[in-house]
């Protein structure tokens, strides 16, 4: 069951360091004839104070492979380590501790209690924990994310991307080792979109934090140092310094795969991507033709 | 539509479970209650049927007092041989049966039952009525002999030719067993002892020539209500009350039937209070599924099914549910009648399973509360959901209906609040007995109705306040969960309603008490200067001999005998008023503390006087020297004049209207063979207290029944009696919440639900399993407390007003049981612990991806 990965960052030397490492993640669902293999026999290292962008089409593994490295659910075989702490064959109280102080969370959708108001969800984590927050970086935080004036609104008084402000400056506000982004951008719209993308961005420039973001929009992979493609469970390829039309066109021989194995147009993830892209490509190529013709002028400074 | 809404109900059976559960309650109550009612009263009116003569001859019975006398009324026993000659008759039997005996053993243990059924001593006359025969030994002959009926001598250890002491009216005396007769009916629980014929006339009525009843025979073919006639024809009925056969088990199971309808009565309070619960419950199920649901009735509605159809969904929805919910009830009340008859038996009445009886009432009851109840609950949700507009199924809104604003219950419910608040103001305000009483019915019904409306607005203020702290000393798990109780206002106002009401009726009920033994507390600190009273527990009073054995006690001093007599009064105002009298002896200033609006002890006591309570003789136009004409048992009357009048502000109640009273003389002469209720006795000089009670204790020792009381000791007894209401009080408690925390386990296990999401969050940004359960735990604790809080709040200021109404009855003492109050608080945040364990869990085991997920 083992087939190695034909390509995967093993080592790198460079960065500061591993925040986060896999060997041999295997996940499977189900058993007997029925097994799903998820993830079959990945090795992946997550370097530190980088932003690593896990890019795939549906159902290649992508989720997965973030709920294992973040602790969030069991692995069949191989095995995690965060930093140095093995994750695999924790126990869920270590488990849950591990979370909530070493790693920070941004999903998608339902990132809030809709009870606290954002500085209450901001400082939820170290309230769990007992701990006092840094009261000078939770204000760095604050003021990076232009929050200050939000800090009383419950999240239903505030628009989607102030809300994934709220859940970033949430992510940020322990300091954690590790930062994990599952579609942070996906229910937004694009102006929003780009914005939490440049916090996530400077999160990793200017306050140091690494940042693992599962996506599949290309537009938001390109904003990564370094992003890792997922097919079928194993990691077939990676690409750095990416830019949203290379991605894309790799992102688009998945999709060929797909349709000669379908016969059919594909999931519905590796249709190009509409509305949630909109960056502007540094070079001028074809791949502009799929951006949102609203924010197709929306520009954001790159590194 | 049918179809769909049979895949909903079956989807959602196990979120109903808990609806469905407080349904079985409800009905099973009702079910129970009637079937254990028809199986007794079928029992007894067999019973009875089965052993009362064609024709029974009985003392006139004009009178009759709520306090038992000891007197026994009588008929001659010549009349046997008179009607034994009327035309008709095939035979006649003299009866002399008494209940006022107490029969004790060898070692001065009463051998009667210990559960308030009486002990029967009575002749052993054979015949094809009676309800024992003789299985072992033989009958009594002579004096000095007896039969013990065989239950008693079980559960006594009572066997042939042990010695047993009978302490009847006329002085007691000593009885061998030489038989024991075995019941071929339903044994009622009561200890029978039978004497021959002339001993149990001369020993218990204290002359051969004297009967209790005489039993009449009819001849063939003659029917019960002709011989009736033709004896009554003889006899003419002045004197005499004669009863056939049907008449007098009529009567006997009236007598019954009062102690039935107690049990009768407290089984369907409890049903009540199950129902009424129980629609909370339902309609905050209904409404929780109906606000989950609101999308997919949407598209319903979107795709063409009209509101009618939506709301016949959700009631053929209830419907099911009441239907289920009312066979398990009445298989449960089945459960719970087989129970209490069992209970029965244990207390000593031989009830027989096998005969239970279940009339067609029982169902029809049980499925009329259990579908109506449901069907009821379940109908305003349904219009809600009939409400739902089909942009629903569009829209992205977040689950359960928050929003609606609550005003038309902030007005509906200050409305009903404030005609509430006037009718207790009005009961408070109001010096008459009856319109208090109808006032404060009102009132608690009013306000009842105000604050389970309301409910919903004082939760955000009520729980600001209760869960204040919780910020603070549970972080932010605590302040999560006050934040979720306050979340949705109407849902936890609707869960604490359930405990609200029963706590309301808790807190009303133990106010009352507390206020009864209070005010008896210093009634008794008021009014008792005896150094000791020497009473029987239960009030039954007790024989001359043992008067004379206390007179005769070395160190006894003084000794004021008390007796009671049932009396009619006819009084200025043109009034007949049937009450009880007391009578005492001259000294009784120097037992008790009696103050006097005119006249005094001695004048009161005088031969031919009368003394009663002054504002009983002001309204009914009484006067110092007024001649009050008063009619004894028996026929007997005389006029006697009122020469003192009472300032007491004691009690009426207890059948002891208007507070009259009058010397020994007078209740000797005219209540002949009365007994003795109370003796008031004072230690001689030179004689300490504790020295008298252990010579009184030394003295009473034969007489199991009586008991020394001292000052504190007479107020535990009082307190005792009390309890008994408490006992009641604390048994509704119990049902109250079991209820209500089915009630916040609903509510709660349907919110994690709904969180689900939130709580995934939660637990992925590292919230552990421990703190979920605290989180959810304080949140439970909060709402029980809210309820707790509410009822008890509302309950107090009822026990006040029922305080006014007994204040009108002398009780004047108010008292707040604040230590009961505060435990019950106390209690009602471990019913929220208790609520939480199963939701709690549940959240916790939650699997965080699946929470977590995106579509």
């Amino acid at each position: 069951m083992s087939t190695p990965a034909p390509e995967h960052a093993v080592g790198r030397a460079e960065a500061d360091g591993i925040a986060a490492r896999a060997r041999g993640l295997t996940k499977a669902y189900g058993s007997g004839e029925t097994t799903v293999l998820a993830l079959d026999s990945v090795d992946v290292d997550i370097a530190r104070g980088r932003f690593t962008a896990v890019m795939g089409p549906s159902g290649s593994g992508k989720s997965t492979l973030m709920h294992c490295l973040a602790g969030l659910d069991s692995v069949s075989a191989g095995q995690v380590w965060l930093g140095d702490t093995e994750i695999t064959g924790l126990k869920d109280r270590e488990l849950t501790r591990l979370r909530r102080d070493r790693i920070g969370f941004m999903f998608q959708s339902f990132n809030l209690i809709p009870t606290l108001n954002a500085a209450e969800n901001i400082t939820l984590p170290m309230d769990i924990a007992g701990q006092k927050p840094d009261q000078k970086w939770l204000d760095q935080v604050i003021d990076t994310l232009g929050l200050r004036d939000r800090l009383k609104h419950r999240p239903a008084q505030l628009s989607g991307g102030q809300q994934q402000r709220v859940a970033c400056a949430r992510a940020l506000a322990s300091r954690p080792e590790l930062i994990f982004a599952d579609e942070p951008t996906g229910n937004l719209d694009s102006r929003a979109g780009l914005e939490v993308l440049g916090f996530l961005r400077e999160a990793v420039d200017e306050l140091g934090q690494t940042v693992v973001m599962v996506t599949h929009d290309p537009g938001a992979a390109a904003h990564s140092d370094l992003v890792l493609f997922l097919g079928d469970g194993r990691i077939v390829d990676e690409m750095e310094r990416p830019s949203a039309e290379a991605v894309l066109e790799r992102m688009k021989r998945f999709d060929t795969i797909r349709v000669t194995f379908d016969g059919g147009g594909g999931g519905s993830d590796g249709a190009p991507p509409a509305g949630t892209s909109g960056d502007v490509p540094l070079d001028d190529s074809p791949g502009a033709a799929f951006l949102d013709g609203d924010s197709g002028d929306v520009t954001l400074e790159k590194d | 539509m049918l179809k769909a809404t049979l895949r909903s109900f079956l989807a959602h059976k196990g979120r109903l479970l808990l609806s469905a559960l407080a349904v079985v309650l409800s009905v099973a109550f009702v079910a129970g209650s009637l079937i254990f009612s028809d199986t007794v009263t079928r029992t007894f009116d067999r019973l009875f049927a089965s052993t009362s003569a064609d024709v029974t001859v009985e003392p006139k019975n004009d009178l009759s007092s709520q306090i038992p006398t000891g007197a026994t009324q009588t008929v001659p026993a010549s009349l046997a041989e008179r009607l034994a000659k009327v035309d008709g008759v095939a035979a006649t039997h003299v009866d002399a049966a008494v209940e006022n005996a107490t029969v004790v053993d060898s070692e001065h243990e009463s051998v009667g039952p210990t559960t308030g059924a009486p002990t029967i001593v009575t002749n052993w006359e054979v015949t094809e009525r009676s309800p024992v025969k003789l299985t072992s030994g033989h009958e009594p002959r002579g004096d000095g002999e007896a039969l013990l009926d065989a239950d008693t001598a079980k559960k006594k250890h009572v066997r042939i030719d042990d010695t047993l002491t009978v302490q009847a009216q006329p002085g007691p005396f000593k009885v061998r067993i030489v038989g024991i007769a075995t019941f071929t009916t339903t044994n009622p629980g009561a200890a029978l002892i039978f004497l021959d014929t002339p001993t149990a006339q001369t020993r218990l009525l204290g002359s051969p020539a004297a009967a209790t009843s005489i039993s009449v025979d009819a001849a063939p073919g003659v029917g019960d209500a002709q011989l009736k006639q033709r004896i009554a024809a003889e006899l003419g009925t002045k004197t005499y009350d004669l009863k056939t056969a049907e008449e007098q088990a009529k009567s006997a199971a009236a007598q019954l039937g009062g102690f039935l309808d107690v049990i009768k009565y407290v089984m369907l309070g409890f049903a009540g209070i199950a129902v009424l619960v129980g629609v909370f419950l339902i309609v905050n199920t209904f409404s929780m599924l109906i606000a989950q649901r609101t999308r997919e009735l949407g598209l319903l509605r979107a795709l063409g099914a009209d509101r009618r159809q939506v709301r016949r969904s959700v009631l053929t929805e209830a419907l099911l549910l009441g239907l289920v919910g009312s066979t398990l009830g009445l298989a449960a009340g089945i459960g719970l009648a087989l129970g209490l008859i069992k209970l029965m038996t244990a207390f000593g009445m031989n009830l027989k399973s096998t005969e239970m009886v279940i009339g067609w009432a029982t169902p029809v009851s049980a499925y009329v509360v259990g579908v109506g109840v449901t069907f009821v609950a379940a109908y305003l949700p349904a219009r809600r959901a009939a409400g739902v507009s089909p942009m629903a199924a569009l829209a992205d809104a977040e689950v359960a209906g928050v929003g609606r604003p609550l005003r038309v219950r902030a007005v509906v419910g200050t409305v009903v609040g404030a005609f509430g608040a006037a009718a207790l103001a009005g009961c408070a305000a109001s010096s008459k007995t009856s319109t208090a009483a109808s006032l404060l019915g009102l009132g608690v019904v009013l306000t009842l109705i105000a604050t389970v409306i309301a409910g919903p607005l004082l939760v955000r203020p009520v729980i600001r306040v209760l869960g204040g702290a919780f910020p603070a000393v549970f972080g932010s798990v605590g302040r999560m969960s006050q934040r979720n109780a306050l979340r949705n206002p109407r849902r936890t106002g609707a869960t604490a309603a359930a405990l609200m009401v029963g706590l309301a009726l808790v807190g009303g009920m133990s106010v009352a008490s507390a206020s009864m033994t209070k005010s008896f507390d210093h009634q008794i600190d008021k009014t008792l200067g005896a150094d000791f009273v020497i009473q029987n527990s239960n009030f039954v009073p007790f024989p001359q001999d043992l008067t004379d054995k206390v007179r005769g006690t070395q160190g006894a001093g003084l000794v004021v005998r008390q007796r009671f007599t049932p009396v009619a009064v006819r009084l200025p105002d043109g009034k007949r008023i049937e009450t009880t009298a007391a009578a005492y002896d001259p000294r009784l200033d120097d037992v008790a503390h009696v103050t006097y609006a005119q006249g005094n002890t001695a004048a009161a006591l005088g031969d031919g006087h009368i003394a009663m309570d002054v504002k009983f003789a002001r309204k009914h136009h009484v006067r110092l020297g007024s001649v009050i004409p008063v009619e004894f048992p028996a026929k007997r009357k005389t006029e006697l004049t009122v020469a003192a009048l009472t300032d007491q502000d004691a009690a009426e109640g207890f059948g002891m209207q208007g507070g009259l009273y009058f010397g020994f003389d007078t209740i000797e002469r005219y209540l002949p063979g009365g007994q003795d209720s109370a003796l008031y006795v004072n230690a001689a000089s030179g004689t300490g207290a504790d020295q008298l009670r252990a010579r009184l204790e030394k003295t009473l020792d034969p007489y199991p029944q009586a008991k020394v009381l001292d000052q504190a000791d007479y107020k535990k007894l009082i307190h005792d009696q009390i309890a008994v209401l408490l006992y009641l009080v604390y048994a509704l408690l119990g049902l109250a919440i079991v209820i209500a925390v089915l009630g916040v386990v609903n509510t709660l296990a349907l919110s994690v639900v709904e969180r689900t999401r939130e709580i995934g969050l939660l637990r992925a940004i590292g919230l552990a399993r421990r703190q979920l359960r605290r989180m959810i735990r304080l949140e439970s604790v909060v709402i029980a407390v809210f309820g707790a809080v509410l009822g008890l709040a509302l309950g107090i200021v009822w026990g006040v007003c029922i305080q006014q109404v007994l204040a009108l009855q002398g009780m004047k003492s108010l008292a707040i049981p604040w230590t009961t109050i505060i435990a019950v608080v106390v209690g009602s945040a471990v019913v929220g612990i208790v609520a939480a364990l199963l939701p709690a869990l549940r959240a916790s085991r939650m699997n965080v991806l699946a929470a977590i997920a995106h579509e």
